[in-house]
């Protein structure tokens, strides 16, 4: 149509166009048709020689943005430029945002309609910072004729044209990103404060460049992190100057393949949809999968280390029950795996009722709370005390010790209590399996919970259960007889060493006042033994024994639990990080996701432990797998961070981490590779140091 | 030598991890001068003292001495008492790296007026307090505390005369001497990004 207009403009590119600095050269880029009354696009094209750089429009932590200076004729005006998509430059922990060897920075001309004078004479200062190892500040002025009209020019301007389509294709589109949100994933750390971002489309290739700032920066390195599917989720770390933390922010959402500048604003919260989506897996798992790892790790539970005190007393109750009736041995199976599916329904509920109350759940959430670590301790004491039969258990008004109950006829209650002991003690480890099929179950509904933890359940009870099954298999086991009295009390001895494990924990939380546990324990220990030696096998002054019973348990209870030790006022959790200061051992650093953004920045690769001291397969892990020679010259070598994540005292926002990899517990290893856009490598929950020197090396390559 | 690297090694991530926060305690460091003298932050508490991430080939940091802006702020604030202390974490490889002897005369030929110049070859002290460009300028008050952090003015530019801007290191030192609080503590540093050693 315009080419019927009554004007047609033409343009001739000159000589002059073209300036040049120290090392970068700026020429003026015309296009080939302009009409009054209509707006141009041209271009300012940087040739930078190799090596040097110059920078967006938002430099980003240092730099300077190229600025252009128009000395135009009346009746033409510039608008703002549109820069093209730059690259992210290093170093990690000061990026900067710029352009390498050639950008054509985009510029649109409107002409008045009633522009005639032609050619229109355009000019421009252009300056701009160039830097390689070091920076230039240059400026160049650039001019170039716009012809109104003649036929001339016309085969030079095509390539013009060619260039500059190319260069606006690489503008980022000022479309709004309808799914895009962003939300502080929690309160402000000081002048520093943790941004998500997520939007529809392809993790790969995914970013967000912001736009410049004056009272606040988001920082270059970007993390990614868990997301639904299809969609892209982003952690940013932001820096506040100035003023309020930002209700909105603007910058360029990136994938792969497109590029769009738009503005969000910033909640508090991420919005339900976004919030709904906080846990999902970022594969849907079939449920019936999970139910299969969730009965795997209930099998593999029963050989973790958490559980083999409990293990003795099993072998001894099926070493007893082998001459029980065939009939009462299945019972008995039943009975026990019964305790362990009401244990495990009771930490369903607690966690349905801890998610309900709106607070985070984990798997062995409960050894972080003191008082169940005293309750526990005192337990487990009770039973290494009845194995070394200093005193016995009297049940349904017959008198038998806990490890007979287990067999006889009323040994109902031991069965069920060894089914309870077997779950409480077993909740500090997460075994292989176990740890996908929690993590998946702690996101899902109150039902899946159940059911999921009623699979663990049946893969920790089935072994027993399949063994009174099959009495014939017990066969293999030694005839009862005089030697099962020496097997028990040397089966108290790892019993006794479960309440030094348990104490150990408590000490963390009484501090020097634990002392007073230990008191209380021999105390109770004495009482037992009075109790056993003087009332249950003692023929006179039963009752002055039973005084001096109840007299000792009371002043132990009201003077060293409740007087000294003040049990149900633990110390507040104090802010120990668990960061060993082994000077051969690895430094460890406190985790915390600023921690971790701040450590990728780097450029370096970084490893994160999540931990716990009542984590027993985090134990054994460190032991075997991290704290070994051969890793910690391995971290040197490759120049690792390493940052230790301690759940001890079970802490929120440890637990969101742990929801975001899906996972219920500890221990979760990471390895996050050297390139700061890379997703983290998860190892296995059983480490060997082969996988964790494996996933240092592919961290660097 | 290896335990001198792992401090420094621990030195570095601190920084690196924990960063540093307005209002708590600035991190203490030991550096050596361009005269081979000891320099501890320590040294000079009771006194306020500026640190600058300095290097002269930049062309931001170069605007504020070649006009000489620079100097005569140095020489404002030694005669109020405060300490300036420049610090040079420009790696041995990039040629903008200064020894001791080549710093001495860009001293004396610049005019420097500041207290000490420290060479932070290493990045030790850059890294400690996540200097990110030249010039970037922190004020630490008598108390020991971190007062300002960011830009020397608010002229983020390499020309323009640094005098006519508004400069905040100045303001925040007027302000801590007058026993007053900071009223802009933080801002965005501009300049050249540090060219570290690594």
């Amino acid at each position: 149509m315009r080419l019927l207009l009554a004007i047609i403009i033409f343009l001739s590119a000159i000589a002059g166009n073209t300036a040049r600095a120290a090392h970068t050269e700026a020429d003026l880029i015309l296009p080939a048709l302009a009409y009054p009354g209509d707006t141009v696009l041209v271009g300012v094209r940087l040739k930078m020689a190799p090596g040097w750089h110059t920078y967006w429009k938002n430099p980003g932590a240092a730099g300077q943005a190229t600025e252009i200076k128009w000395q135009l004729p009346p009746g033409v005006t510039a608008s703002e430029i549109q820069w093209p998509l730059p690259q992210k430059l290093p170093p990690a922990d000061i990026t900067t945002y710029g352009y390498e060897n050639e950008v054509v920075l985009l510029v649109s001309l409107k002409l008045q309609k009633n522009v005639k004078d032609s050619p229109l004479h355009l000019a421009a200062k252009v300056s701009w910072l160039e830097c390689n190892e070091s920076c230039i500040p240059a400026s160049a002025e650039i001019q170039g004729d716009l012809n109104l009209g003649a036929a001339s020019g016309n085969a030079i301007n095509a390539a013009n044209e060619n260039l500059l389509a190319l260069w606006l294709a690489k503008v980022p589109t000022a479309n709004t990103v309808a799914s895009a949100q962003a939300w502080w994933e929690k309160p402000a750390n000081g002048d520093t404060r943790i941004l998500d971002l997520q939007w529809l489309g392809d993790a790969a290739g995914a970013d967000f460049f912001p736009a410049a700032d004056d009272n606040f920066e988001i920082q270059g390195a970007t993390e990614k992190i868990s997301a639904p599917d299809g969609m892209i989720r982003l952690r940013k770390l932001v820096k506040k100057f100035s003023g309020e933390w930002p209700k909105e922010i603007k910058g360029v959402f990136l994938t792969a393949s497109t590029a769009s500048e738009t503005k969000v604003s910033v909640g508090d919260t991420p919005t339900t949809a976004a919030a709904a989506a906080i846990a999902p897996p970022q594969k849907i798992e079939p449920l019936w999968r999970m139910l299969i790892y969730a009965f795997i790790g209930g099998l593999i539970l029963n050989i973790m280390p958490c559980v083999l005190p409990v293990i003795a007393l099993k072998i001894l109750g099926f070493v007893n029950e082998s001459k029980s009736s065939p009939r009462h041995v299945r019972t008995l199976g039943l009975v026990y795996a019964l305790g362990v599916l009401f244990s495990f329904l009771v930490l369903a509920a607690i966690v349905i009722g801890v998610k309900a109350a709106g607070h985070k759940a984990g798997w062995g959430m409960q050894f972080g709370n003191p008082v169940f670590l005293v309750c526990l301790v005192t337990l487990v004491m009770l039973v290494a005390m009845n194995l070394f039969g200093i005193f016995e258990v009297t049940l349904a008004g017959g008198a038998m010790n806990v490890a007979s109950g287990l067999s006889t006829k009323s040994g109902m209650i031991g069965a069920f209590f060894n089914g309870v002991l077997a779950t409480a003690l077993a909740t500090p480890c997460t075994a292989p399996f176990l740890s996908i099929a929690l993590g998946f179950a702690f996101a899902k509904s109150a039902a899946v919970i159940v059911l999921i933890f009623g699979t663990v359940a049946a893969g920790l009870a089935s072994p027993y259960v399949l063994l009174s099954w099959n009495p014939a298999w017990l066969k293999f086991l030694p005839k009862p007889g005089a030697w099962m009295e020496k097997f028990k009390m040397a089966m108290a001895f790892p019993m006794l060493l479960t309440v030094v494990w348990l104490f150990n924990l408590a000490a963390e939380s009484y501090g020097d006042r634990v002392l007073w546990l230990g008191v209380f324990l021999v105390t109770m220990a004495m009482a037992l033994w009075i109790y056993g030696e003087f009332v249950q096998r003692g023929r006179s002054k039963k009752v002055l024994a039973t005084i001096v019973v109840l007299a000792l348990l009371a002043a132990g209870y009201g003077y060293a639990l409740e007087g000294q030790l003040r049990w149900r006022e633990p110390l507040k959790p104090m802010k120990t990080n668990g960061l060993a200061h082994d000077i051969d051992g690895i430094a460890w650093q406190a985790w915390s996701p600023e921690a971790l953004m701040q450590a990728r920045a780097t450029g370096r690769p970084v490893l994160v432990d999540f931990t716990a001291d009542w984590c027993l397969t985090c134990q054994v892990n460190k032991r075997t797998s991290i704290e070994v020679q051969s890793v910690r010259d391995k971290i040197k070598s490759l120049n690792v961070i390493t940052l230790l994540a301690d759940y001890t005292h079970f802490p929120d926002v440890i637990t969101s981490e742990l929801n975001h990899f899906n996972r219920a517990g500890v221990p979760l290893v990471l390895v996050y590779p050297q390139n700061p856009a890379a997703n983290a490598i998860v190892l296995p929950e059983v480490l060997t140091p082969n996988v964790v020197l494996n996933a240092l090396d592919r961290a660097v390559n | 030598m290896k335990k001198i690297i792992a401090l420094f090694a621990i030195v570095f991530l601190t920084g690196a991890v924990f960063g540093i926060e307005i209002g708590k305690p600035a991190p203490d460091f030991s550096g050596t001068d361009i005269n081979g003298k000891t320099i501890r932050l320590s040294d000079y508490k009771g006194k306020i003292v500026v640190l600058e991430s300095y290097n002269s080939d930049c062309p931001f940091c170069k605007n504020h001495y070649q006009t000489s802006a620079a100097q005569e702020l140095q020489k404002t604030m030694a005669d109020k008492g405060v300490v300036w202390l420049m610090v040079n974490s420009v790696g041995p490889k990039n040629p903008s790296h200064r020894t001791p002897a080549e710093a001495q005369t860009e001293w004396t030929n610049l005019k420097i007026a500041a207290t000490a110049w420290i060479d932070d070859t290493t990045g030790t002290i850059g890294h400690l307090y996540d200097m990110k460009t030249t010039p970037h300028m922190f004020v630490i008050a008598a108390d020991g505390t971190l007062a300002y952090d960011g830009a020397m003015d608010n002229n983020p530019k390499p020309f323009g005369d640094p005098r006519k801007a508004k400069n905040y290191v100045s303001a925040a030192v007027d302000e801590l001497l007058a026993g007053k609080a900071v009223t802009i503590s933080a801002t965005k540093p501009y300049g050249c990004s540090v060219h570290y050693a690594n």
